[in-house]
């Protein structure tokens, strides 16, 4: 689990890739890219943000397709994504936003075919899960909206397997503590504790 | 099975992550222990609510710059003079058929008095952009390429350097599209270069420039000062409206 990239610079590029090389990166890595996307707007939980983060990690990815093995090319990617984000909070000095930023925007707009119920809930649910730690928010993205194994996950966070069992046992207790706090917990269908 | 063995099954029960026998032990043990019934209750609930959030592709400007880059990075790998006529023809071909399907949005000049279509101006924007000799007269002087086409065309066509807002002149090239001659100004940007096609205008008036972005390609159309204005460029639309209104102003001094 510890043969992929540093956590920050020093990056080591391979050599300038030819046009074979982008070719072959265009069929196997490119296909991933909304799920790079989707991850960064996570991550983020800023749109103009997500896409400077994605291109970036995408072109990152490119020098360092030399040394993809053939290994499975989306957790390969998300791993760079999640890379390049650190990379991007130690340049910039970026840390999470206030909440307050991010609270109103997380969901999307209302769906006329769906009850008002659903979309409150989904608008709490996105608002809750925005709340989060950064490392608790990632993983239950990881999980949950990219649908990645465990074993995916502990590749893209360097970690053990059991590690990601136990934390996102964790991290969904906390969206549930979060959501609590949000939700009238018998309208929506939230267990009692 | 004892109480905690069986609350850390069950997260990787609801993700499918035990085995078929890991979980029929697991859902055996579940019987006898209301407090594991109740978390795994909790914890689909929040797999659920996740499984609910909308997921957003990634947007076009996103895989238009992607793409971009790749072009360039490709492009800088390959080395233009070993590289063979035929595959020059070609990538020049298939750059062509991407550009001539994108379909320019209320820009139909084919067939209407000789003027040029967009087919044709992006082939103008492929000849500079793939060239070895993207112009005929090199120089970010206007003085020295506006009289470069005096007796060279019918017409005397507008000539500005626009370095100080990023996009110095590199030079100009007569073009002949849909039979008729016209004057092409070529820009840089960065490593880009801009194709500027320009005629005289048949109808009055100034109109704003109108972007296009597709694949990487952005066209803008306009007419300013009495000419018709078609530009052509692997820029993005932010930077080729920057590039319009630069040209606009730098006219408009010119008076």
């Amino acid at each position: 689990m510890s043969d992929g990239f540093p956590l920050g610079p020093p990056l080591v590029e391979g050599p300038r890739p030819d046009a074979a090389t982008v070719e072959r990166f265009r069929a196997i890595v490119l296909p991933h890219l909304d799920a790079a996307y989707g991850f960064a707007r996570y991550l983020t939980r800023d749109p103009v943000q997500a896409q400077d983060l994605a291109q970036e990690a995408v072109l990152r990815a490119l020098r360092y397709f030399h040394a993809f093995r053939g290994e499975e090319a989306r957790p390969w990617l998300m791993r760079i994504v999640r890379n390049t984000w650190s990379d991007f909070r130690a340049r910039k000095g970026v840390n999470d936003q206030p909440l307050d930023v991010v609270e109103d925007r997380a969901a999307e707009g209302p769906d006329p075919e769906e009850s008002a119920l659903a979309s409150d809930r989904r608008r709490h649910v996105a608002a809750a899960l925005a709340a989060l730690p950064a490392d608790t928010r990632e993983i239950l993205v990881l999980r949950e909206i990219e649908d990645l194994s465990y074993k995916q996950i502990a590749s893209v966070l360097d970690l053990p397997v059991g590690t990601i069992m136990s934390r996102l046992a964790r991290a969904r207790e906390k969206l549930a503590v979060e959501l609590r706090g949000r939700l009238g917990r018998r309208e929506h269908g939230l267990p009692d504790m | 099975m004892d109480c905690p063995t069986c609350e850390a099954m069950v997260d990787a029960y609801v993700d499918g992550e035990l085995s078929a026998t890991e979980s029929a032990a697991f859902e055996q043990a579940l019987a006898g222990c209301p407090d594991c019934r109740r978390r795994l209750e909790e914890t689909r609930a929040m797999s659920g609510f996740l499984h609910e959030l909308p997921v957003e592709p990634a947007p076009d400007l996103l895989r238009a710059r992607i793409e971009r880059e790749l072009r360039t990075i490709s492009a800088a790998a390959a080395p233009r003079r070993t590289m063979p006529q035929w595959t020059k023809f070609a990538a020049m071909a298939a750059s062509l058929i991407v550009a001539v399907s994108i379909g320019w949005v209320g820009g139909t000049f084919t067939g209407r008095s000789g003027a040029p279509g967009d087919e044709d101006l992006v082939s103008t924007y492929m000849r500079v952009a793939s060239s070895d000799h993207p112009v005929d007269v090199a120089s970010t002087d206007r003085h020295t390429v506006k009289p470069w086409f005096a007796g060279r065309l019918d017409y005397s066509p507008p000539v500005h350097d626009l370095t100080s807002d990023g996009f110095p002149l590199e030079g100009g090239r007569v073009d002949v599209v849909a039979g008729r001659k016209i004057s092409v100004l070529v820009y840089r940007h960065n490593q880009h270069r801009v194709a500027l096609s320009l005629w005289p205008a048949t109808s009055p008036g100034n109109t704003k420039a109108k972007v296009v972005e597709h694949n990487g390609f952005a066209m803008a159309q306009w007419r300013h000062d009495g000419f018709e204005m078609h530009a052509v460029s692997d820029i993005a639309a932010n930077e080729m409206e920057a590039f319009a209104t630069a040209l606009d102003r730098a006219t408009g001094e010119d008076r």
